[in-house]
Protein backbone atom coordinates (compact mmCIF):
# COMPACT_ATOMS: atom_id res chain seq x y z
CA UNK A 1 0.00 0.00 0.00
CA UNK A 2 1.22 3.47 -0.81
CA UNK A 3 -0.14 6.96 -0.17
CA UNK A 4 0.19 9.16 -3.24
CA UNK A 5 -0.96 12.67 -4.15
CA UNK A 6 -3.84 12.64 -6.62
CA UNK A 7 -1.76 14.17 -9.41
CA UNK A 8 0.41 11.03 -9.46
CA UNK A 9 -2.61 8.73 -9.67
CA UNK A 10 -3.02 6.90 -12.96
CA UNK A 11 -5.56 4.61 -14.59
CA UNK A 12 -5.46 0.94 -13.51
CA UNK A 13 -4.17 1.70 -10.01
CA UNK A 14 -6.32 0.03 -7.35
CA UNK A 15 -7.55 1.85 -4.23
CA UNK A 16 -6.24 0.34 -1.00
CA UNK A 17 -8.53 2.48 1.20
CA UNK A 18 -11.91 4.14 0.87
CA UNK A 19 -11.89 7.78 -0.20
CA UNK A 20 -14.13 10.09 1.85
CA UNK A 21 -15.47 13.50 1.07
CA UNK A 22 -13.27 16.23 2.60
CA UNK A 23 -10.79 13.48 3.59
CA UNK A 24 -12.85 12.99 6.76
CA UNK A 25 -13.77 9.46 7.93
CA UNK A 26 -17.21 10.75 8.86
CA UNK A 27 -17.66 12.38 5.46
CA UNK A 28 -19.57 10.71 2.70
CA UNK A 29 -17.65 7.84 1.13
CA UNK A 30 -16.92 8.72 -2.49
CA UNK A 31 -15.14 5.65 -3.68
CA UNK A 32 -14.60 2.24 -2.08
CA UNK A 33 -11.37 0.35 -1.63
CA UNK A 34 -10.67 -2.20 -4.36
CA UNK A 35 -11.92 0.20 -7.04
CA UNK A 36 -9.73 0.39 -10.14
CA UNK A 37 -8.98 3.98 -11.13
CA UNK A 38 -9.77 5.30 -14.60
CA UNK A 39 -8.96 8.64 -16.20
CA UNK A 40 -12.54 9.86 -15.87
CA UNK A 41 -12.68 8.79 -12.21
CA UNK A 42 -9.42 10.61 -11.49
CA UNK A 43 -10.70 13.84 -13.04
CA UNK A 44 -13.91 13.55 -11.00
CA UNK A 45 -11.85 13.09 -7.83
CA UNK A 46 -9.91 16.21 -8.80
CA UNK A 47 -13.15 18.15 -9.13
CA UNK A 48 -14.23 16.97 -5.69
CA UNK A 49 -11.03 18.31 -4.16
CA UNK A 50 -9.47 15.00 -3.14
CA UNK A 51 -5.81 15.61 -2.27
CA UNK A 52 -4.31 12.18 -1.81
CA UNK A 53 -5.25 8.51 -1.84
CA UNK A 54 -3.96 5.08 -0.87
CA UNK A 55 -3.31 2.60 -3.66
CA UNK A 56 -2.34 -1.09 -3.67
CA UNK A 57 1.25 -2.11 -4.19
CA UNK A 58 3.95 0.47 -4.76
CA UNK A 59 3.28 1.96 -8.19
CA UNK A 60 5.03 5.30 -7.75
CA UNK A 61 8.76 5.36 -7.18
CA UNK A 62 10.36 8.43 -5.72
CA UNK A 63 13.89 9.16 -4.73
CA UNK A 64 14.70 7.50 -1.42
CA UNK A 65 12.12 4.71 -1.76
CA UNK A 66 13.56 1.34 -0.96
CA UNK A 67 12.94 -1.72 -3.09
CA UNK A 68 11.81 -5.02 -1.62
CA UNK A 69 15.26 -6.59 -1.88
CA UNK A 70 16.74 -3.78 0.20
CA UNK A 71 13.85 -3.84 2.65
CA UNK A 72 14.31 -7.56 3.25
CA UNK A 73 18.08 -7.16 3.66
CA UNK A 74 17.45 -4.48 6.30
CA UNK A 75 14.91 -6.74 8.00
CA UNK A 76 17.43 -9.59 8.17
CA UNK A 77 20.03 -7.27 9.64
CA UNK A 78 17.61 -6.08 12.32
CA UNK A 79 16.82 -9.67 13.30
CA UNK A 80 20.42 -10.89 13.02
CA UNK A 81 20.99 -10.99 16.79
CA UNK A 82 17.83 -12.85 17.68
CA UNK A 83 17.00 -15.37 14.97
CA UNK A 84 17.76 -18.20 17.39
CA UNK A 85 14.85 -17.05 19.57
CA UNK A 86 11.88 -18.98 18.21
CA UNK A 87 9.38 -16.20 18.85
CA UNK A 88 11.58 -13.74 16.97
CA UNK A 89 11.98 -16.24 14.14
CA UNK A 90 8.18 -16.37 13.94
CA UNK A 91 7.96 -12.57 13.94
CA UNK A 92 10.61 -12.38 11.23
CA UNK A 93 8.53 -14.63 8.98
CA UNK A 94 5.40 -12.54 9.66
CA UNK A 95 7.23 -9.36 8.65
CA UNK A 96 8.89 -10.95 5.63
CA UNK A 97 5.52 -12.10 4.34
CA UNK A 98 3.98 -8.72 5.08
CA UNK A 99 6.65 -6.65 3.32
CA UNK A 100 6.53 -8.93 0.31
CA UNK A 101 2.75 -8.67 0.09
CA UNK A 102 2.74 -4.91 0.73
CA UNK A 103 4.97 -4.25 -2.24
CA UNK A 104 2.37 -5.97 -4.40
CA UNK A 105 3.13 -7.14 -7.93
CA UNK A 106 6.15 -4.87 -8.16
CA UNK A 107 7.68 -6.94 -5.38
CA UNK A 108 10.91 -8.10 -6.98
CA UNK A 109 11.57 -4.80 -8.68
CA UNK A 110 14.50 -2.74 -7.52
CA UNK A 111 14.43 1.00 -7.19
CA UNK A 112 14.43 2.92 -10.42
CA UNK B 1 29.68 -1.08 41.57
CA UNK B 2 26.63 -0.32 43.66
CA UNK B 3 28.14 2.85 44.96
CA UNK B 4 28.78 4.14 41.48
CA UNK B 5 25.22 3.43 40.55
CA UNK B 6 23.71 5.16 43.54
CA UNK B 7 25.96 8.18 42.94
CA UNK B 8 24.70 8.24 39.40
CA UNK B 9 21.14 7.88 40.61
CA UNK B 10 21.66 10.98 42.72
CA UNK B 11 23.00 12.92 39.75
CA UNK B 12 20.30 11.71 37.41
CA UNK B 13 17.51 12.31 39.84
CA UNK B 14 18.75 15.73 40.97
CA UNK B 15 15.35 17.31 41.19
CA UNK B 16 16.55 20.82 40.57
CA UNK B 17 17.30 20.10 36.93
CA UNK B 18 14.90 17.26 36.27
CA UNK B 19 12.16 18.08 33.79
CA UNK B 20 8.92 18.44 35.69
CA UNK B 21 5.40 17.62 34.66
CA UNK B 22 3.09 20.60 34.44
CA UNK B 23 0.97 21.01 37.56
CA UNK B 24 -2.15 20.62 35.48
CA UNK B 25 -1.43 16.91 35.06
CA UNK B 26 -1.13 16.28 38.77
CA UNK B 27 -4.34 18.18 39.38
CA UNK B 28 -6.13 16.22 36.66
CA UNK B 29 -4.83 12.97 38.12
CA UNK B 30 -6.09 13.72 41.59
CA UNK B 31 -9.44 14.95 40.28
CA UNK B 32 -10.05 11.99 38.01
CA UNK B 33 -9.38 9.60 40.88
CA UNK B 34 -12.11 11.34 42.85
CA UNK B 35 -15.57 10.10 41.91
CA UNK B 36 -17.22 13.32 43.03
CA UNK B 37 -15.33 15.58 40.67
CA UNK B 38 -17.16 16.67 37.57
CA UNK B 39 -16.03 17.14 34.02
CA UNK B 40 -16.69 20.87 34.47
CA UNK B 41 -14.19 21.04 37.30
CA UNK B 42 -11.57 19.31 35.21
CA UNK B 43 -12.37 21.52 32.24
CA UNK B 44 -11.73 24.57 34.44
CA UNK B 45 -8.28 23.28 35.28
CA UNK B 46 -7.48 22.53 31.67
CA UNK B 47 -8.80 25.92 30.58
CA UNK B 48 -6.23 27.59 32.79
CA UNK B 49 -3.53 26.19 30.53
CA UNK B 50 -3.91 27.89 27.19
CA UNK B 51 -1.46 25.72 25.30
CA UNK B 52 -3.06 22.50 26.49
CA UNK B 53 -6.54 23.89 25.76
CA UNK B 54 -5.51 24.72 22.23
CA UNK B 55 -4.21 21.21 21.70
CA UNK B 56 -7.33 19.58 23.07
CA UNK B 57 -9.60 21.68 20.89
CA UNK B 58 -7.40 20.97 17.94
CA UNK B 59 -7.63 17.24 18.58
CA UNK B 60 -11.37 17.33 19.17
CA UNK B 61 -11.83 19.15 15.90
CA UNK B 62 -9.46 16.94 13.95
CA UNK B 63 -10.99 14.88 11.17
CA UNK B 64 -9.74 11.64 12.73
CA UNK B 65 -12.31 12.07 15.51
CA UNK B 66 -14.94 13.36 13.18
CA UNK B 67 -16.70 15.78 15.53
CA UNK B 68 -16.86 19.19 14.05
CA UNK B 69 -16.92 22.64 15.62
CA UNK B 70 -16.16 21.73 19.19
CA UNK B 71 -15.47 25.05 20.85
CA UNK B 72 -15.51 24.48 24.60
CA UNK B 73 -13.11 22.47 26.69
CA UNK B 74 -15.88 20.75 28.61
CA UNK B 75 -17.55 19.58 25.41
CA UNK B 76 -14.19 18.40 24.11
CA UNK B 77 -13.62 16.49 27.34
CA UNK B 78 -17.00 14.82 27.15
CA UNK B 79 -16.46 13.89 23.53
CA UNK B 80 -12.87 12.73 23.82
CA UNK B 81 -13.19 11.23 27.28
CA UNK B 82 -11.28 12.27 30.34
CA UNK B 83 -8.62 9.60 29.83
CA UNK B 84 -7.80 10.80 26.35
CA UNK B 85 -7.44 14.34 27.62
CA UNK B 86 -5.19 13.15 30.44
CA UNK B 87 -3.06 11.15 28.03
CA UNK B 88 -2.92 14.10 25.69
CA UNK B 89 -1.79 16.40 28.49
CA UNK B 90 0.84 13.90 29.56
CA UNK B 91 2.03 13.06 26.09
CA UNK B 92 2.23 16.61 24.83
CA UNK B 93 4.43 17.56 27.75
CA UNK B 94 6.55 14.46 27.17
CA UNK B 95 6.69 15.48 23.54
CA UNK B 96 8.13 18.83 24.47
CA UNK B 97 10.82 17.19 26.54
CA UNK B 98 11.56 14.55 23.93
CA UNK B 99 11.26 16.44 20.69
CA UNK B 100 14.06 18.76 21.64
CA UNK B 101 16.33 15.79 22.06
CA UNK B 102 15.66 13.45 19.22
CA UNK B 103 13.04 13.14 16.56
CA UNK B 104 14.04 9.51 15.97
CA UNK B 105 13.34 8.59 19.59
CA UNK B 106 10.06 10.49 19.50
CA UNK B 107 8.98 8.49 16.46
CA UNK B 108 10.06 5.25 18.11
CA UNK B 109 7.98 6.18 21.16
CA UNK B 110 4.97 7.23 19.14
CA UNK B 111 5.22 4.02 17.11
CA UNK B 112 5.45 1.92 20.27
CA UNK B 113 2.39 3.70 21.67
CA UNK B 114 0.50 2.90 18.47
CA UNK B 115 1.58 -0.73 18.57
CA UNK B 116 0.69 -1.06 22.26
CA UNK B 117 -2.78 0.33 21.57
CA UNK B 118 -3.34 -2.09 18.70
CA UNK B 119 -2.18 -5.10 20.75
CA UNK B 120 -4.33 -4.08 23.72
CA UNK B 121 -7.40 -3.65 21.54
CA UNK B 122 -6.81 -6.93 19.68
CA UNK B 123 -6.57 -8.77 22.99
CA UNK B 124 -9.58 -6.87 24.35
CA UNK B 125 -7.58 -5.72 27.38
CA UNK B 126 -8.95 -3.12 29.77
CA UNK B 127 -7.37 0.34 30.06
CA UNK B 128 -6.17 0.67 26.47
CA UNK B 129 -5.43 4.38 27.01
CA UNK B 130 -3.09 3.67 29.91
CA UNK B 131 -1.31 0.97 27.96
CA UNK B 132 -0.86 3.36 25.04
CA UNK B 133 0.53 6.03 27.33
CA UNK B 134 2.91 3.50 28.89
CA UNK B 135 4.10 2.69 25.36
CA UNK B 136 4.69 6.36 24.68
CA UNK B 137 6.70 6.77 27.87
CA UNK B 138 8.62 3.49 27.89
CA UNK B 139 11.92 5.02 26.75
CA UNK B 140 11.72 8.22 28.78
CA UNK B 141 14.84 7.02 30.61
CA UNK B 142 16.81 7.55 27.39
CA UNK B 143 15.82 11.20 27.38
CA UNK B 144 16.95 11.63 30.97
CA UNK B 145 20.25 9.84 30.31
CA UNK B 146 20.75 12.09 27.30
CA UNK B 147 20.16 15.16 29.47
CA UNK B 148 22.08 14.10 32.54
CA UNK B 149 24.91 12.05 31.13
CA UNK B 150 25.70 14.09 28.05
CA UNK B 151 29.41 13.55 28.63
CA UNK B 152 29.10 9.78 28.48
CA UNK B 153 26.78 9.74 25.46
CA UNK B 154 29.57 9.61 22.83
CA UNK B 155 31.03 6.56 24.59
CA UNK B 156 27.61 4.86 24.73
CA UNK B 157 27.08 5.56 21.05
CA UNK B 158 30.49 4.30 20.03
CA UNK B 159 30.01 1.10 22.11
CA UNK B 160 26.75 0.43 20.28
CA UNK B 161 28.48 0.87 16.96
CA UNK B 162 31.88 -0.71 17.54
CA UNK B 163 30.88 -3.59 19.84
CA UNK B 164 27.53 -4.19 18.13
CA UNK B 165 25.65 -3.79 21.41
CA UNK B 166 22.04 -3.14 22.29
CA UNK B 167 21.67 0.33 23.76
CA UNK B 168 20.79 -1.19 27.18
CA UNK B 169 24.02 -3.18 27.26
CA UNK B 170 26.05 -0.15 26.19
CA UNK B 171 24.37 1.95 28.90
CA UNK B 172 25.09 -0.73 31.50
CA UNK B 173 28.72 -0.97 30.41
CA UNK B 174 29.25 2.79 30.64
CA UNK B 175 26.81 3.91 33.34
CA UNK B 176 26.13 0.77 35.35
CA UNK B 177 22.42 1.26 34.82
CA UNK B 178 20.12 1.44 31.80
CA UNK B 179 17.27 3.54 30.45
CA UNK B 180 14.61 1.20 31.81
CA UNK B 181 15.87 1.54 35.37
CA UNK B 182 16.33 5.30 35.00
CA UNK B 183 12.80 5.52 33.58
CA UNK B 184 11.59 3.65 36.66
CA UNK B 185 13.32 6.15 38.95
CA UNK B 186 11.88 9.04 37.01
CA UNK B 187 8.34 7.71 37.09
CA UNK B 188 8.66 7.36 40.87
CA UNK B 189 9.73 10.96 41.18
CA UNK B 190 6.85 12.02 38.94
CA UNK B 191 4.49 9.92 41.09
CA UNK B 192 3.17 8.12 38.03
CA UNK B 193 0.85 5.21 38.86
CA UNK B 194 2.31 1.67 38.93
CA UNK B 195 0.44 0.77 35.78
CA UNK B 196 2.70 3.23 33.97
CA UNK B 197 5.91 2.89 35.97
CA UNK B 198 6.08 -0.93 35.80
CA UNK B 199 5.94 -1.13 31.99
CA UNK B 200 8.52 1.68 31.81
CA UNK B 201 10.92 0.03 34.27
CA UNK B 202 10.51 -3.55 33.06
CA UNK B 203 9.93 -3.40 29.32
CA UNK B 204 13.18 -5.34 28.86
CA UNK B 205 12.54 -7.68 31.80
CA UNK B 206 8.88 -8.58 32.08
CA UNK B 207 9.54 -10.87 35.05
CA UNK B 208 10.46 -7.83 37.15
CA UNK B 209 6.92 -6.48 36.94
CA UNK B 210 4.81 -7.60 39.87
CA UNK B 211 1.35 -6.10 39.56
CA UNK B 212 1.06 -5.16 35.91
CA UNK B 213 2.64 -7.99 33.99
CA UNK B 214 0.11 -7.94 31.17
CA UNK B 215 0.61 -4.22 30.53
CA UNK B 216 4.36 -4.67 30.78
CA UNK B 217 4.19 -7.56 28.30
CA UNK B 218 2.21 -5.44 25.85
CA UNK B 219 4.76 -2.63 25.98
CA UNK B 220 7.61 -5.14 25.67
CA UNK B 221 6.03 -6.65 22.57
CA UNK B 222 5.14 -3.24 21.12
CA UNK B 223 8.78 -2.14 21.45
CA UNK B 224 9.92 -5.33 19.69
CA UNK B 225 7.41 -4.85 16.87
CA UNK B 226 8.44 -1.26 16.21
CA UNK B 227 12.08 -2.25 16.09
CA UNK B 228 11.22 -5.11 13.75
CA UNK B 229 9.36 -2.66 11.56
CA UNK B 230 12.38 -0.35 11.45
CA UNK B 231 10.24 2.67 12.37
CA UNK B 232 11.91 5.57 14.17
CA UNK B 233 15.25 5.36 15.92
CA UNK B 234 15.67 4.01 19.43
CA UNK B 235 19.45 4.13 19.58
CA UNK B 236 20.40 0.76 18.12
CA UNK B 237 18.96 -1.09 15.17
CA UNK B 238 18.57 -4.62 16.50
CA UNK B 239 15.29 -6.32 17.36
CA UNK B 240 15.39 -7.38 21.01
CA UNK B 241 14.40 -10.97 21.87
CA UNK B 242 10.73 -11.56 22.63
CA UNK B 243 10.57 -12.91 26.17
CA UNK B 244 8.77 -16.18 26.68
CA UNK B 245 6.99 -14.82 29.73
CA UNK B 246 5.51 -11.99 27.65
CA UNK B 247 4.50 -14.38 24.88
CA UNK B 248 2.76 -16.63 27.43
CA UNK B 249 1.13 -13.77 29.33
CA UNK B 250 -0.48 -12.46 26.16
CA UNK B 251 -1.27 -15.97 24.86
CA UNK B 252 0.23 -15.03 21.52
CA UNK B 253 0.22 -17.15 18.43
CA UNK B 254 1.42 -16.62 14.90
CA UNK B 255 -1.96 -15.80 13.37
CA UNK B 256 -2.61 -13.15 16.03
CA UNK B 257 0.82 -11.67 15.44
CA UNK B 258 0.03 -11.51 11.73
CA UNK B 259 -3.17 -9.55 12.32
CA UNK B 260 -1.36 -7.17 14.66
CA UNK B 261 1.48 -6.55 12.19
CA UNK B 262 -0.89 -5.86 9.29
CA UNK B 263 -2.88 -3.36 11.34
CA UNK B 264 0.25 -1.77 12.75
CA UNK B 265 1.96 -1.27 9.39
CA UNK B 266 -1.26 0.24 8.09
CA UNK B 267 -1.36 2.72 10.98
CA UNK B 268 2.32 3.59 10.81
CA UNK B 269 1.73 5.22 7.43
CA UNK B 270 -0.39 7.77 9.31
CA UNK B 271 1.74 8.00 12.43
CA UNK B 272 4.46 9.77 10.50
CA UNK B 273 1.95 12.42 9.44
CA UNK B 274 0.58 12.64 12.97
CA UNK B 275 4.07 13.13 14.31
CA UNK B 276 4.45 16.10 12.00
CA UNK B 277 1.01 17.43 12.90
CA UNK B 278 1.71 17.25 16.62
CA UNK B 279 5.00 19.00 16.02
CA UNK B 280 3.20 21.88 14.38
CA UNK B 281 0.53 21.84 17.12
CA UNK B 282 3.25 22.16 19.74
CA UNK B 283 4.53 25.25 18.00
CA UNK B 284 1.07 26.73 17.48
Amino acid sequence: MQKIPLNLAAAEMVLARDIFKNDSPTGMPICGKGTELSDSLISRLQQMGVQSLYVEGHPVWQEGDRGLTEQLADLEKRFSKTMDNRYNATLFEVYRTHFTAAMGDDGGRTEE
Amino acid sequence: MDERRSDLKKIIMDTKTLPTLPGVINKLNSLSNDDKSSVQEMARIVSADQVLSARILRLANSPSYGFYRVSTISNAMILLGVNVVKSLALSSSIFEIMEKNSVGLWEHSLGTATAAGIIARKLALPEVEEITTAGLLHDIGKVIIGLKCAEQMPEIRSRIKLDDLYISDAEKAVLDTDHAEVGGWLSKSWFLPDKLSEPIAYHHNVAGSEDHRIKTSVVHLADVLIKASGFGDSGDSYVPPIQQLAWDQLKLEESLLQEIVVELEDKLVEVKNFSLELASAAVA
